[in-house]
């Protein structure tokens, strides 16, 4: 198991997992979140391939209420 | 037909509609609908799997004739706010971002310079930059020269319902503005809405006079029947007002009879 | 044909002019004079500001109908050389002047670029401010003007409408009205940190011609909105040639679109010249208008050059010393301002340049 860092917690995932992967650990619909990775954006259609790494910075980002 | 022009796009609605502070999402999905708004503001936070229920976009989406404008709330400086229009632009694939930076939590004022520094760089990289700011005229015009596609003055405090407490400088925005001027920020009642659509705003944007009444979607239909009759008003021109103030001995003497 | 600009024709804001420039309409001129004068005490205060203006050529490439100095008139043609100009400049300031505007006819091989700069730049070493009345230029020709030491250009439209404007100007470069029409904007985006708009009253419909003026001040304001804007209100005045003004504005029309123009622009600078009387200008002082020309000779070389008895371009109507000017200024409580500006503040206003920051300009609302 790796230990990366999602959204300011630690979160543990297999190894080579992906970021899609880590979406389904979460329980979170795919198509309504931003994924930053190390302040890099992950464009849905790059997400199945990108693989998390240890110590990786993990934002997932969803619209809420706001003014 | 008269319409809102941000950009290259038109709203034929001039209201919009703030997505914060509703009791449920259920509510503000109904008020959203009331108020016939094209365009309604949502705030990027980081996704929290104990409460999936938070998540707005897909909601929003069902909703027919919706543009998204996503706000850079939590954003205290530029670099920030840019980091977050970028991640938003992502998610809601629309181009418009109201710029929102405002240090100081507990007033909220917004930040001129970290806001221009923002507009200037969003600007270049293709967004509708919609900043609020507070109602100062030459910070407007600074905005409109780096490109933004409106500017939005606040009445007054967020959330304060103070109404048009700006109403001189907002005026003087207003009058010398070449891109459409939208009132952010303070407004209680749609009779202030209605007046700052006499005066000429572009649009209004309102968020906690709604989400906070008694009967959101009711209160979304009178802000939007507001808006929409000082809009027919500004378009068909006020009657000028006169001065019933006449000195004493007049001023205009010198001039002798009118022959 | 070029077609007009969408802020000319675009009836923006204007409803409030028109409305009180109507006098059938019951608001009336007193009501209009105490607004006027509560806004400019307000704005500008007990204050006249001050300046003379210096003829340096009545060379003349156009034939304006109405003008003394039109090229079809037989008015003897000369231009002040250096060392005239330094006279005249010295006689002006024996009289405290030190606020000049400098004119010349439209550009000629004999009044050109190059004789104005130098004019300018002679006139900018003995002067606190200068500004120009004379032919369009180039927003680089601007620009040469503002490092020489040139603050303000005037550029009267004359009339805005087009086929009248046609008409009056029978020949020459003036005859181009869309030309005329951008000049002011090229001014500012010079980098002149002033433009003087304003129509001759008479040649054409007063109503019409001041609302497009006002339209013209709003568009030059929202543009370039860092620069400053004045308007003027001359009257046609009898001069060489004996035209006779088609439109004439009488003093109480005059008074109604001066009180029109502070209410609908209260921060604008409004200007009356000595084509009025001595008793008309003394009763508008304090009311609406802020600044005035005093002392004026409409000949080349008329101020230190006293034994020329040529006709000028028009007939002074006001011609009381400064003096006497100023001691009627203050029999009103009214304070005459010789100097108003700082020379060293001279230099291009570049955040006028529209090019250095782009401006989509759209009718919006």
């Amino acid at each position: 198991m790796i230990t990366i860092e999602l959204n300011g917690k630690q979160q543990i995932v297999p190894p080579g997992s992906a970021v899609t992967d880590l979406l389904s650990i979460i329980g979170s619909d795919e198509k309504s979140v931003a994924i930053v990775v190390n302040d890099e954006i992950i464009r849905p259609d790059k997400r199945s391939a990108h693989r998390l790494l240890e110590g990786d910075r993990v934002e997932i980002l969803i619209f809420a209420g706001g003014g | 037909m008269d319409f809102l022009q941000l950009g290259s796009y038109t709203f034929s609605s001039h209201l919009i509609l703030g997505t914060g502070k509703f009791s449920s999402a259920t509510v503000m999905l109904e008020a959203v609908r009331a108020s016939g708004a094209q365009l309604v503001t949502v705030a990027l936070r980081r996704f929290n799997r104990d409460q999936p229920a938070d998540d707005l976009f897909s909601p929003l989406r069902a909703v027919p004739g919706i543009t998204l404008m996503p706000n850079t709330s939590g954003a205290s400086t530029a670099a920030e706010a840019v980091r977050a229009a970028n991640i938003a632009r992502e998610l809601s694939g629309s181009p418009f971002i109201k710029v929102e930076i405002h240090p100081n939590p507990q007033h909220l004022m917004p930040d001129p310079i970290e806001t221009f520094e923002a507009c200037r760089i969003l600007a270049k990289e293709g967004f509708l930059v919609m900043p609020y700011i507070a109602a100062d005229p030459v910070l407007a015009k600074r905005l409109e020269e780096v490109g933004c596609a409106s500017v939005m003055p606040l009445g007054s405090a967020i959330g304060s319902g103070q109404g048009l407490a700006t109403v001189e400088m907002l005026n003087i925005i207003i009058r010398e503005s070449n891109i459409p001027v939208i009132v952010d920020a303070g407004l209680r009642s749609p009779s202030e809405a209605a007046l700052a659509m006499e005066m000429g705003c572009g649009a209004v944007l309102v968020n906690s006079a709604v989400a906070v009444s008694d009967n959101p979607p009711a209160m979304a239909e009178a802000f939007a029947e507001a808006v929409s009759a000082g809009r027919k008003a500004f378009k068909a021109g006020l009657m000028s007002k006169s001065s019933l103030a006449i000195a004493t001995s007049p001023l205009t003497a010198f001039l002798g009879a009118k022959v | 044909m070029t077609s007009l600009p969408d802020w000319l024709t675009y009836n923006r804001d204007s409803a409030t002019l028109a409305a009180m420039l109507d006098s059938s309409l019951s608001t009336s001129l007193e009501s209009l004079a105490t607004e006027s004068r509560d806004l400019t005490l307000r704005r500008f205060g007990r204050t006249m500001t001050l300046y003379a203006p210096l003829y340096l050529s009545n060379f003349c490439s156009s034939g304006c109908a109405y003008c003394g100095f039109a090229s079809d008139r037989k008015t003897p043609r000369r231009r002040l050389e250096p060392d005239e100009l330094r006279r005249e400049l010295s006689a002006m300031k024996q009289l405290g002047i030190t606020d000049i505007l400098l004119l010349t006819g439209e550009r000629t091989h004999n009044a050109d670029f190059d004789y104005l700069l130098r004019s300018v730049d002679i006139a900018a070493h003995e002067m606190q401010r200068i500004s120009v009345e004379s032919f369009p230029m180039s927003i680089k020709e601007y620009r040469a003007l503002a490092d020489s030491g040139c603050t303000a250009i005037t550029i009267y439209q004359e009339t805005y409408n087009r086929e009248r404007y046609e008409n009056l100007h029978r020949w020459g470069p003036k005859k181009d009205f869309i030309e005329r029409l951008e000049t002011p904007a090229r001014a500012l985006e010079g980098g002149m940190k002033t433009v003087g708009l304003g129509v001759l009253l008479g040649l054409s419909d007063p109503r019409e011609d001041a609302l497009n003026l006002y339209r013209h001040v709003r568009y030059l304001g929202r543009t370039y909105w860092r620069a400053g804007i004045s308007v003027s209100f001359p009257r046609l005045r009898p001069q060489t040639g004996g035209y006779e003004p088609p439109f004439p504005v009488d003093d109480h029309s005059l008074a109604r679109m001066i009180f029109a123009f502070r209410i609908a622009l209260p921060d604008v600078e409004l200007v009356l010249s000595t084509r009025e009387s001595a008793a008309y200008r003394d009763g508008m002082a304090g009311l609406g208008i802020t600044r005035m020309s005093i002392e004026s000779r409409t000949t080349v070389g008329g101020y230190h050059d006293l034994d020329n008895n040529e006709k000028g371009q028009f007939d002074v109507f006001d011609d009381r010393s400064a003096q006497e000017f100023c001691n009627a200024m203050r029999a009103k409580n009214i304070e005459p301002v010789f100097k108003n500006w700082e020379p060293a503040y001279n230099g291009p206003a570049d955040g006028n340049s529209t090019i250095l920051h782009p401006v989509k300009l759209q009718p919006c609302l």
